[in-house]
């Protein structure tokens, strides 16, 4: 069976935990017998190393920020599988696709192993004593105000220590930065209930009516989201819920809604006003607020039909409480914020507030809350480093040269920056423009503490902890390496820290009492929390303080025609590759986009209709175009989208990064206009127009579905029954 | 075998397994997967990708297809979406369906196997062994559920299918194939002989609970179920029971009942014989909207 190069033998022969090499005796025929190798057994095994056994360590997924906690199976000290914890609120055992491939992160090939320091075009590598050096020596002389640090999303306890670092630089410039972020969404619930993410109980309605939320897919929390949906679908009493799901572009979401609606794309608002106008039970400054949007006026609007509105008021009236939710496919416009307000209204008015929309739980300790990301950050550090405001700029966790529109200029405005930083996994696209590439841990070598955003139930902070010895001699945790630089500032105060690890047992054994662990012995309540890989805590929890008013709201009317860029351009949200940092993961590359099943590439949605309208068949290479650039990208003809829109997956299209990801696909980002929403200043992510042109060329697309298109030939194979056939509260 | 001899014995050459005077004693695996539930996310496919060491073919191979996925999630739209005269837009959504091999007791793959390479255990799984297979795929032709995968190229050696480091994540509990050798879901037997041996040790039988597929274990919203169909305790049995489903029918008792049967238990091409060991619950669609 295993022939030909493949040896065996080394396959099996892996490093213990103490760096001891071993071979395993026993089958087999490698050169053992040939006598040119010698099995070594261990006098004394190094705990939980049991040749053939599988140990399990528990830490925390850092594949996205949900916070899941994850159980890495490991054996003779490599990890080999990861796993939900049952332990956790969050995710109960269970991971999505991406967490899955959170082992292909760590094993990957095109880690950065040295750090790295330009000369001319190469990287040379140096050790971290002469980086460590090179840093000091750019800070020496550069005022606080000249120095900016760009970050995804962080919490916990890197969160103070990069705070605690910029404090030492005497630097407040620290931009949180996620490409895809529900900032708007924040904003707009921080006004409706008076909390930015309140807690949404899907499982509890018996209607979801979700305006672009992608919850089974990318938004928030799904791992969460879609357990609570499968107890929605099973329901109270055998009354199955019903998800209603509004938006221009199909997502996964959308493809599992009982009724999906293809809205035209901004004017979700208007239908959330028309859905309240056709309850008829808003009063006050409400019902003044949408006494114009009568039926006939939204289902010329939004493309819904009038009989389609009633029926979804009817339902909201009679099955309560039900749940409406906001995504990306609302907030995505210049009047993202209207948008969102107006869909949140509908919540206010169905009384839903307080019953599936929540008060949040928070982690009691403040400074460990999660600094959330958005995109106004990156117009902002775009706009000062435009400005040459910065002579070093660290960058950790984020890829703005990809994830920016080109017409931002980044990449021409960081190229002003003196010294430029940057902690990374690969030599992505950002890592490319860096003078001093760092490279870091992977997230199963690394210590650390998270908190994240969307609590389930009770406050917890995740721990993560390494599963193995680390695979590279020469990366660093995130965490030491601030522990490091923040010691040429502040030598004295962190001089009892030899390391990270250090610095954070410390800091849970300081304030052990407040999580759970007064009385305990130190020892055992440190092996007890690495052991649990949560802490979970009495969360501190809020009040839902907002008011129902329409005060303010003010929609615009649907987009006129373009007769030059006559379709909207809708970047969509792959669950496994979101905003492309994964995509060096070859099984998030070969897992089929689940709409398309398309791998490999990127592509561009256009409803059948549309492509008739414009000659275009299923896999012609078409031109996108924009009044910021063009892409080419091949053509997939695709029933669940608006026909006045074309959609184009975020994710891929990366220039650098790794073997994985380079050359596979284009990046709609580079074309998007840079349009802002008019509250919060985030990148209205749909709102470019373009137009669709043939080249010529055409493909054959790469796909999991067959020739027919998903079509099942009459057979029996993947069912559907309606509801009134069915009795679910005889199942089991 | 003369076609003669196949006609006249049909019953000993195509039967049940086991055979009726060895029934499935003390186990039976079987599944039971709630399309309702299952949201086509994909998290099943890549959590087999990590426990069953499949390879990661590349754009070019997947073209041919010779994508290796044991466990893949098929897409439907209904009939009449985009088809003349039909609906424009797929208003009721898409439907999933997580395809993998349905251990079939009567399995179209075991009788054409030149070397008997694929057989059944006493337990009810539809085995491969790879040792003794010799490619001739004729097991992947006759399967009607297309769920066999051929290894046309030796993946262990392919460049970037488990290059340096990504070879360390290898499930040493499985082994990696080579080339000529047709491979396919083995409901993770690797953790159901695990679980049988512990609880050998413990001197009693594998209760539900104790082992779970990979695809089980990832799925976000549970609608896969695994277990001992032949244990009145489990999950498994009793769902299939409350479905009415039976293990050994070519067509249910309840789809004969006048106006079709309430309930949402079916298997796949039933009619074809193969009596698959996976049952699938419809998905359902609200009527009211």
């Amino acid at each position: 069976m295993m022939n030909s190069g493949f040896d065996r033998r080394d396959f099996l022969k892996v490093l213990g935990w103490g760096g001891a090499t071993v071979a395993l005796s026993g089958c087999g025929n490698g050169s053992v017998e040939d006598g040119k190798e010698t099995v070594v057994s261990y006098v004394e095994a190094k705990d939980y190393v049991i040749p053939s056994i599988s140990v399990y360590f528990n830490s925390t997924c850092a594949q996205c920020d949900a916070g899941c906690s994850i159980t890495g199976r490991i054996r003779e000290g490599r990890v080999l599988k990861l796993e939900g914890n049952p332990d956790s609120a969050i995710n109960r055992g269970k991971t999505c696709g991406l967490g899955q491939a959170g082992v292909q992160h760590h094993y990957n090939p095109d880690r950065v192993r040295e750090p790295l320091l330009r000369t001319g075009d190469k990287g040379e590598a140096i050790s971290w004593d002469k980086a460590y050096a090179l840093i000091a020596e750019k800070l020496n002389g550069v005022q606080g105000e000249e120095i900016a640090f760009l970050s995804g999303g962080v919490s916990g306890h890197l969160k103070v220590l990069l705070g605690n670092y910029l404090e030492s630089l005497g630097s407040r410039n620290h931009y949180v930065y996620e490409a895809i972020a529900p900032a708007v969404l924040r904003a707009a619930n921080q006004k409706s209930y008076g909390a930015e993410m309140p807690r949404f109980s899907i499982n509890k309605a018996k209607v979801v009516l979700s305006f672009g939320a992608d919850f089974l897919g990318s938004w928030i929390s799904p791992v969460h989201f879609s357990q609570q949906y499968a107890q929605f679908r099973k329901g109270v009493d055998g009354q199955r819920g019903v998800l209603v799901q509004v938006e221009s572009k199909m997502t996964l979401t959308g493809a599992n809604a009982d009724r999906w609606l293809p809205v035209r794309p901004g004017t979700e608002g208007i239908l959330a006003l028309g859905i309240i106008n056709a309850l008829g039970t808003a009063s006050g400054d409400i019902a003044a607020a949408v006494k114009d949007y009568d039926k006939q006026r939204v289902s010329k609007d939004t493309g819904v039909s009038a009989e389609q509105i009633d029926k979804i008021a009817a339902l909201l009236k009679a099955r309560t409480p039900s749940l409406v939710l906001v995504g990306g496919a609302a907030e995505g416009y210049a009047h993202g914020s209207q948008n969102a307000a107006a869909i949140n209204l509908l919540n206010h008015v169905l009384g839903n507030v307080g019953k599936t929309i929540g008060v949040p739980v928070s982690v009691p300790f403040p400074q460990m809350s999660p600094a959330t990301g958005n995109t106004a950050a990156l117009q902002a550090l775009n706009n000062s480093l435009a400005a040459g405001k910065y002579k070093v700029l660290f960058s950790y966790a984020a890829n703005p040269v990809f994830t920016a529109p080109t017409v931002m200029k980044f990449k021409d405005n960081l190229a002003k920056v003196g010294f430029k930083v940057v902690f990374a996994h690969y030599l992505d696209e950002t890592a490319l423009q860096a003078d001093l590439v760092l490279p870091l841990d992977s997230a199963l070598e690394d210590w650390g503490t998270q908190v994240p955003e969307y609590l389930a139930e009770g406050a917890q902070i995740n721990i993560q902890q390494p599963l193995m010895e680390k695979l590279h001699e020469n990366t660093r945790g995130m965490g030491d390496i601030l522990l490091a630089l923040v010691k040429q500032r502040r030598a004295d105060a962190y001089k009892d820290f030899d390391d990270y690890y250090a610095y954070l047992r410390n800091a849970l054994l300081q304030n052990k009492d407040a999580l759970g662990g007064s009385g305990v012995d130190d020892d055992y309540f440190w092996n007890d929390t690495l052991s649990k890989g949560i802490v979970k805590l009495a969360g501190a929890t809020g009040n839902l303080s907002g008011t129902a008013s329409a005060v303010g709201l003010t929609l615009p009317p649907p987009a006129a025609a373009d007769t030059q860029y006559p379709l909207q351009l809708i970047p969509s949200i792959n669950a496994s590759l979101r905003d492309g940092r994964h995509t060096n993961q070859p099984w998030l590359q070969e897992s089929p986009d689940p709409l398309t099943t398309i791998v490999w590439d990127s592509w561009v949605e256009i409803h059948p209709k549309k492509a008739a309208e414009l000659g275009i068949v299923e896999g012609d290479i078409v031109e996108v175009t924009g009044k910021n650039g063009s892409i080419k990208v091949q053509a997939y003809l695709f029933p669940g989208i608006h026909p006045d829109a074309i959609s184009i997956p975020l994710g891929r299209g990366h220039e650098a990064m790794g073997r994985y990801a380079k050359g596979y696909g284009v990046n709609p980002f580079q074309i998007l206009d840079a349009v802002f929403d008019k509250e919060t200043g985030e990148l209205a992510m749909h709102e470019t127009r373009v137009k669709v042109s043939t080249t010529g060329q055409r493909v054959i697309v790469i796909k999991d579905e067959g020739p027919v298109g998903g079509k099942q030939m009459g057979r029996k194979i993947a069912v559907r029954v309606p509801s009134n056939k069915i009795d679910l509260s005889k199942e089991i | 075998m003369s076609v003669s001899t196949l006609l006249e014995n049909w019953s000993d050459y195509r039967h049940l397994h086991p055979v009726d005077d060895v029934p499935h004693n003390p186990y039976k695996w079987a599944m039971s997967i709630d399309l309702d539930a299952c949201s086509g996310c994909n998290a099943c496919s890549v959590a087999c990708y990590a426990e069953n060491n499949l390879p990661v073919v590349g754009r070019e191979k997947f073209a041919h297809g010779q994508a290796m996925h044991w466990m893949r999630i098929e897409r439907y739209w209904d009939e009449d979406i985009s088809a003349p005269g039909g609906r424009d837009f797929p208003d009721q959504g898409a439907q999933f369906l997580p395809m993998m091999c349905q251990q079939c007791e009567a399995a179209p793959c075991e009788t054409v196997c030149p070397v008997g390479a694929t057989n059944h255990t006493p337990d009810g799984i539809n085995s491969q062994i790879y040792n003794r297979c010799i490619g001739s795929r004729y097991c992947s032709a006759n399967c009607p559920y297309k769920v066999r995968y051929f290894n046309w190229y030796d993946y262990p050696t392919t460049d970037n299918v488990w290059p340096a480091e990504m070879n360390q994540q290898l499930n040493p509990d499985v082994t990696v194939r080579g080339k000529g050798v047709m491979e396919k879901c083995t409901f993770c037997i690797q953790r159901v002989t695990v679980a049988k041996n512990n609880a050998k040790t413990q001197g009693r039988l594998v209760r539900d609970g104790d082992v779970q597929t990979a695809c089980q274990q990832a799925c976000p919203t549970s609608a896969i179920s695994f277990g001992n169909l032949v244990d009145p305790e489990s999950k498994v049995y009793k769902q299939w029971k409350a479905q009415h489903v039976e293990l050994d029918k070519e067509a249910q008792t309840k789809d004969k009942e006048e106006g079709g049967s309430d309930l949402r238990g079916y298997r796949i091409l039933e009619e074809l014989r193969p009596y698959p060991s996976v049952m699938y619950l419809e998905r359902v669609r609200e009527t009211a909207i």
